[in-house]
């Protein structure tokens, strides 16, 4: 469904060119969980841009569910993002001043037909990661992990093919990290694809491929032998903390 | 609709931060209430003008003897208006209708019976009540056989009548003007006030011929009224008279006149005159508070943009086309002129009516301004919502985002 090939990206300030990309290469099939992986300044952030449709490379090619991403004018792009894609955040991006339920019809503000249940819709993915009781408050009300599970309820509202989560742990605490992992875990199982960039070893762990860039390209390309079980973890967590 | 959704989002903007909403609306509020103000004093004045163009005829020209600018009543006491004066512009002046003389004295003491009062005393001819489009309420007008007979008859005003006589009909008693008794003919109906500011029915009229030898015995008029046929030539004939007059009395300007000329058209223009500068004044205010007011929401939005730069990310990410954000900015930017619109007018409003309670300004209040602010204030919040509209919809999202 995501098919990039020798895809490049270079920003140009001034008259310096930075070239970011250097002809990355892979494809992603329908319902698979991947990580992709890499230090700072390797590209992962500009990759996942491009995937998300919030950006363009200036070369290669990009195919997203038979679309070939380039050739689309900005409007189009828009619309893909709106239909295709469901974002999670580092920072969560949460509207402060709307109450979880709005923040989560937000994305069907921009859709082409605004759906009739859209409320009855939002409740029901805010249930199913678990803030049935916290619809109406506002993200200032709520704590890291919460706020993510908004954002991730936010993502799933549009139906979207992919969900796209940019260091989607990074700003929580280890529990709550889990609590968003195991998430993920179960909306892959339910056949959801899930692209996840992460620089932590730990947390790509999770997923059941990781994609290693390196300096703009594809350093490798892994099946995870045996990915690590959210649930086992929060299990393990919590006797620890028993034990304490 | 995708639309009324977007501009619902722009909207529920405005309440986020009450205080800064308050400042974006603040220029329209007082450009659309002086608006307000300027157009209920503009027609109340215009009916004053009306009004007093109306007291004064709107065909008329007054010639009175004495000189200075501007319109005042006759001065006593200058002698030089003749009848003879009259006579030349009958002759020498095409377009008149009617030329009606009179003499006035002002002061003069009036018993009936125990009753006394002051008033106006004039002497004028039989055609006063055309020329002045003046009519009776009962009884009969001073006649031709009066002026030839110097009859001892006249007709009162109403303030005069029930100053005298109270509410009953004075019509066939006498009254004693000085030491001259007279029979009163009839009562002439009420006028108000003069644009002068005059009492215009505190007055007795005697016929012209008895007031000039046997009540005053003066050989001189105070006033000439003058009725044109067409109400274009009034400014044309009140320069031939002066021409006339100028002549007649040996002057050369810049020798001072010794005589007035008002026309209906100076009338009108005196009383636009004080609340003429007063409105550029107001529409300076409300042009320039509009100005100000938009420059105003056009930087707190520009401001808005940059503090929102990454919901604008967000919402853009989330599928929002840039002509969707583009919307979003510029209801909010509408949605406040028109709220701003909505306060002004109310604020408009209550200052027009305070207006026209303390300060005596003729005030009316109608639809137009109105219908005037809706328009001007979708004008500013178009005009200075476009440019913070076109930078938020501009704003790449992934720069947004960071």
């Amino acid at each position: 469904m995501i098919e990039v090939k020798d895809l490049e990206k270079t920003f140009a300030k001034g008259s310096i060119a930075t070239q970011v990309l250097k002809g990355a290469s892979f494809s992603i099939d329908e319902g698979e969980y991947v990580a992709i992986m890499g230090t700072s300044g390797t590209g992962k952030s500009t990759l996942m841009n491009i995937i998300g449709c919030l950006d363009r490379p200036t070369g290669g090619h990009y195919t997203l569910n038979g679309t070939e991403v380039e050739s689309l004018d900005d409007d189009a792009l828009s619309h893909l993002r709106n239909h295709e894609i469901g974002f999670v955040f580092q920072q969560f991006h949460l509207l402060a001043r709307a109450s979880a339920l709005k923040n989560v019809m937000l994305p069907l503000i921009y859709a082409d037909e605004y759906p009739e249940d859209a409320e009855e819709r939002a409740k029901q993915v805010l249930s199913s990661v678990g803030l049935s009781d916290r619809m109406d408050h506002r993200p200032n009300e709520l704590s890291g992990g919460q706020q993510q599970r908004v954002a991730i309820a936010r993502a799933l509202v549009t139906n979207p093919s992919i969900i796209l989560a940019d260091e989607p742990t990074g700003n929580l605490d280890r529990k709550s990290g889990l609590d968003v992992l195991s998430i993920f875990r179960r909306l892959n199982g339910e056949g959801r694809t899930i692209i996840m960039v992460t620089h932590d070893e730990m947390t790509a762990e999770h997923a059941d491929r990781i994609i290693q860039l390196k300096d703009g390209r594809v350093a490798s390309d892994r099946k995870v032998q045996d990915p690590k079980d959210p649930q086992k973890e929060l299990e393990a967590l919590k006797t620890g903390e028993d034990d304490r | 609709m995708r639309a009324s959704r977007i501009v619902k989002e722009g909207i529920q903007s405005l309440g986020a931060n009450k205080l800064r909403t308050f400042f974006m609306m603040a220029g329209t509020i007082v450009g659309i209430a002086a608006l307000t103000v300027i157009m209920a004093m503009g027609k109340g004045t215009e009916q004053n003008v009306m009004k007093k163009v109306n007291s004064f005829g709107i065909k008329a020209i007054m010639v009175t003897a004495g000189g200075g600018k501007g319109f005042s009543p006759p001065q006593e006491g200058i002698t030089t208006l003749k009848l003879e004066d009259l006579e030349a512009i009958r002759s020498q002046v095409q377009g008149i209708e009617l030329l009606s003389p009179g003499v006035m004295k002002r002061g003069s003491s009036i018993k009936a019976g125990n009753a006394q009062a002051q008033a106006t005393a004039f002497a004028v001819e039989s055609d006063f009540y055309d020329a002045w489009e003046w009519q009776l309420t009962s009884g009969e007008p001073i006649n031709a056989e009066d002026m030839s007979t110097m009859a001892r008859t006249c007709n009162l005003g109403t303030t005069l009548s029930r100053t005298l006589f109270g509410s009953t009909d004075p019509v066939g008693e006498y009254i004693q003007i000085g030491a001259t008794r007279f029979l009163v003919k009839g009562v002439l109906e009420s006028r108000g006030t003069s644009p002068s500011g005059g009492d215009m029915d505190n007055r007795v009229l005697v016929p012209l011929t008895t007031g000039m030898r046997r009540l005053l015995n003066v050989d001189y008029i105070s006033f000439i009224r003058v009725k044109v046929k067409d109400i274009k030539d009034l400014v044309p004939i009140g320069d031939e008279i002066r021409k006339i007059l100028h002549e007649r009395h040996h002057i050369t300007p810049p020798q001072e006149d010794d005589f007035a000329i008002v026309t209906a058209t100076d009338i009108a223009e005196a009383a636009r005159g004080i609340s003429g500068t007063l409105s550029i004044l107001l529409i300076a205010l409300a042009g320039l508070s509009l100005i100000v007011g938009g420059i105003v929401l056009m930087n707190i939005l520009l401001i808005s943009v940059n503090e929102r730069v990454k919901e604008i990310g967000l919402r853009r990410a989330l599928g929002a086309t840039q002509s969707d954000i583009f919307m979003q900015f510029l209801a909010e930017s509408l949605a406040i002129t028109l709220l701003g619109m909505l306060f002004g007018c109310l604020v408009g409003w209550g200052a027009s009516l305070l207006v026209g309670m303390y300060a005596k300004a003729p005030v009316i209040i109608s639809w137009e301004p109105f219908a005037l602010a809706v328009v001007f204030s979708l004008t500013v919040g178009l005009f200075f919502g476009i440019q913070p509209a076109r930078r938020a919809a501009r704003l790449k999202p992934v720069e947004a985002l960071q």
